[in-house]
């Protein structure tokens, strides 16, 4: 530290050493008589500054100095004998120096960058001392000279420029470029700074929805699929790949919004009858012309997001008489109902399954009527966010007397009274084997009774979002049910919806513990699927009596209990105990669950820095 | 060759005549292989211990069995890292996979 300013007390008292010789002489001087006075002297005395004073005090420093430093070098060698000194501060200095530098040292500490620092190299140094050892890093490299200064290489004692690049020495001190050099080559990389024993919760839980289970390799199958993709736009032709492949490319090349005018090129197979494209919003109205001119044979097509399609792409559909039997579209809002009625008029008899998504600008009610008077041999019919439609177009519904899989969801400010779903139910119901009514608000306990008493052949059902069913309905439904056990039963959001009581009323409104219990006893032999996210007041006792010792659910591989916040740790553990088969379990806002055992193969899919165990292996999740 | 049924490894024959021998536990990741090296099967190559895959080139078959060990080596790890393939192998390594049902 002494070095930073001594060169310049060395030149100034010499200086004014050399003028002082004249000065001191002056008071024995008489009167009067002066000797030759510099302007500078003559300022300073009128100043009343005395370069003799100045040089005083200077001698007076030095001499002090020199009797610290032999004091300190005594004192520091009897240390040495004894123990070492926790100081890291071992040079010799005045207390002055030293209480400004320990301020600087705590100012440093509570810095940002100190703090920055810390972060960086956390794990490496955590005890008081090398907090100390950092503090005064950062301070001696405050007090390193500025680029463009010279100063001398700490190693070789060479005079050198100081520049932006110019390296720390070993001490504190700068290098020369010579002496970086070397020491450049000598210094290994630190180590990298090594992760937490825990799992990145974020890229851990996207792995988990993928349904990438976290342990072992992925198939050679899935990890070739994922290299095809990355060099999609080096491929020419895929060659023949099987149609499962192609599905599985355009599934992931559809996720990763690569499906382009190029790339559908590797799609078009003239053999194939179907085409499957999960993301279209990058093709123009060309590519379906390509499409359609292409695979000549299509019987099957889905598309998803395919907003630039128009009505000539149906025209052409009609024109070449295309054997079109199932139609899956995703937002074709360009296409106006004129177009629509036509195509069902022309092509409608040979529908058998029908999808479509998210229209808004056309398919009204007369559209639909069309669709079920043309349309009769349509087994499958899914109409979901259809914006123009509503009750009007439902009671046409049980005039489909060939359906068998029925799928619906308005928009929630549609409002849909019960009376067409009824009507729906007596006249088709005996004949479907999948039934979802999605956000049907306001169906009360009467379509319950319906399905009870109606469907025969049920094996997919699904009822969401809704605040009106009563437990004592849903358990009537499920109970003395002929209609045989279940695969797919997502019953997700019946509940109570009041925020001034969250317990709910004493009736319980939606999915509850009785009808809980009644379902998995009807269904518990096959079910598959089990989604009763959001089902609040499904209580533990329910949960217990379920998954209790010697229940056994042989084929559940789905199960979503999200926002069942009962379900702790034991009730886990009776889950995986009872659903052998179990793949995923999603827990979103189970925060009961913080310790558990799972089995292998199983994605636990919500937890919240849970630690979780499998076959030995513990992960904490880092949050 | 006959006692080869219980052997602990087995052959993998590339159509162009190489030969891989790698642990049986290993090659039984592939589900074909697996149900063709069954001994109780009674297909040739469960009794020889010896598979042919006639449709696919030593490079290819390399590659395979290379995947095979790599995932047996890491069978019980977490997060492992996918094997490297390189891109102009990937399609026709896409096609064994499919083949093999790996």
């Amino acid at each position: 530290m002494k070095t930073d300013f001594e060169p310049q007390l060395y030149e100034s008292p010499n200086m004014t050493g050399r003028r002082q010789t004249r000065q001191s002489r002056q008071p024995t001087q008489p009167q009067g008589i002066r000797g030759p006075r510099s302007a500078l002297t003559d300022y300073l005395a009128s100043n009343n500054i005395s370069a003799q004073q100045i040089r005083d005090d200077w001698d007076r420093r030095q001499a002090e100095a020199q009797r610290q430093s032999d004091q300190a070098e005594q004192e520091s060698s009897n240390a040495a004998e004894e123990s070492r000194s926790p100081s890291v501060l071992e040079s010799p200095e005045d207390p002055v120096q030293k209480r400004k530098r320990q301020q600087a040292i705590v100012r440093i500490k509570n810095s940002k960058e100190f703090a920055k620092r810390k972060a960086r190299f956390s794990g490496d140094y955590d005890d008081e001392d090398d907090d100390d050892l950092l503090a005064l890093q950062i301070h001696e490299e405050k007090n390193r000279p500025k680029p463009g200064q010279l100063a001398n290489c700490e190693i070789c004692d060479k005079r050198f420029t100081v520049t932006p690049y110019s390296k720390a020495g070993p001490n504190g001190g700068l290098l020369c470029v010579d002496c970086s050099k070397k020491q450049k080559a000598d210094e290994k990389k630190p180590p990298a700074k090594k992760r937490a024993p825990g799992i990145g919760r974020r890229q851990n839980q996207a792995n988990l929805l993928d349904g990438l289970t976290p342990h072992g390799t992925q198939s050679l199958l899935e990890t070739c699929i994922k290299k095809v993709a990355d060099y999609i736009h080096d491929i020419e032709d895929f060659g023949d790949l099987p149609p499962s492949l192609l599905l599985r490319l355009g599934q992931i090349l559809s996720r990763r919004r690569a499906v382009t005018s190029r790339t559908l090129d590797l799609f078009l197979r003239p053999q194939y009858t179907s085409i499957d494209l999960f993301d279209c919003a990058k093709l123009g109205t060309d590519d379906y012309h390509k499409i359609m001119a292409s695979m000549p044979r299509l019987t099957r097509v889905n598309l998803r997001f395919t907003t630039p399609m128009k009505d000539q792409i149906f025209h052409y559909m009609m024109e070449r008489d295309m054997e079109i039997k199932d139609l899956h579209l995703d937002g074709p809002n360009l296409v106006t109902d004129a177009c629509w009625r036509q195509l069902f008029m022309k092509l409608g008899h040979r529908f058998l399954s029908l999808k479509l998504w998210n229209l808004d600008s056309a398919f009204d009610n007369e559209t639909a009527r069309l669709m079920c008077l043309h349309c009769s041999n349509l087994q499958r019919l899914k109409l979901k966010f259809l914006h123009k439609i509503d009750n009007e177009m439902l009671e046409e519904i049980s005039t489909l007397k060939s359906l068998h899989h029925l799928s619906l969801r308005f928009l929630n400010e549609t409002e849909i009274k019960t009376e067409p779903l009824l009507e729906i139910m007596s006249s088709v119901g005996a004949q479907l084997e999948t039934l979802s009514l999605e956000e049907f608000e306001f169906a009360d306990d009467r379509l319950l009774q319906h399905i009870h008493e109606h469907c025969r052949h049920l094996t997919k059902l699904r009822l969401t979002l809704n605040s009106t069913f009563t437990d004592k309905g849903l358990t009537a439904l499920f109970t003395g049910w002929s209609n045989p056990a279940l695969t797919y039963v997502d019953l997700n959001s019946l509940r109570d919806v009041d925020m001034t009581n969250p317990a709910g009323p004493e009736e319980s409104i939606g999915l509850a513990s009785d009808s809980f219990v009644a379902l998995m006893a009807h269904s518990g032999s096959k079910i598959q699927h089990l989604n009763i996210a959001s089902c609040r007041h499904v209580s533990y006792k329910a949960f217990e009596q379920v998954f209790a010792e010697g229940k056994m659910y042989p084929n559940l591989k789905y199960l979503d209990i999200s926002f069942s916040t009962v379900v702790d740790d034991y009730l886990a553990q009776c889950i995986f105990r009872c659903c052998p088969a179990l793949q995923r379990l999603v827990v979103f806002a189970c925060f009961k669950i913080r310790d558990v055992y799972i089995p292998r193969g199983l994605a636990l899919i919500g937890t919240v820095g849970a630690t979780i165990k499998i076959d030995g292996i513990t992960q904490t999740e880092t949050i | 060759m006959v006692e080869s049924t219980q052997s602990e490894f087995v052959t993998i024959v590339s159509n162009d005549g190489f030969e891989f021998i790698i642990p049986r536990s290993a090659a039984c990741v592939s589900g074909a292989l697996r149900r063709s090296l069954d001994p109780s099967s009674k297909f040739p190559e469960g009794i020889s211990g010896r598979c042919e895959l006639g449709e696919f080139s030593g490079v290819v078959v390399e590659k395979i069995c290379e995947y095979f060990c790599y995932n047996e080596k890491h069978k019980d790890q977490v997060n492992v890292p996918d094997m490297d393939i390189p891109p102009e192998l990937c399609l026709e390594l896409l096609m064994a996979a499919d083949f093999l049902d790996t």
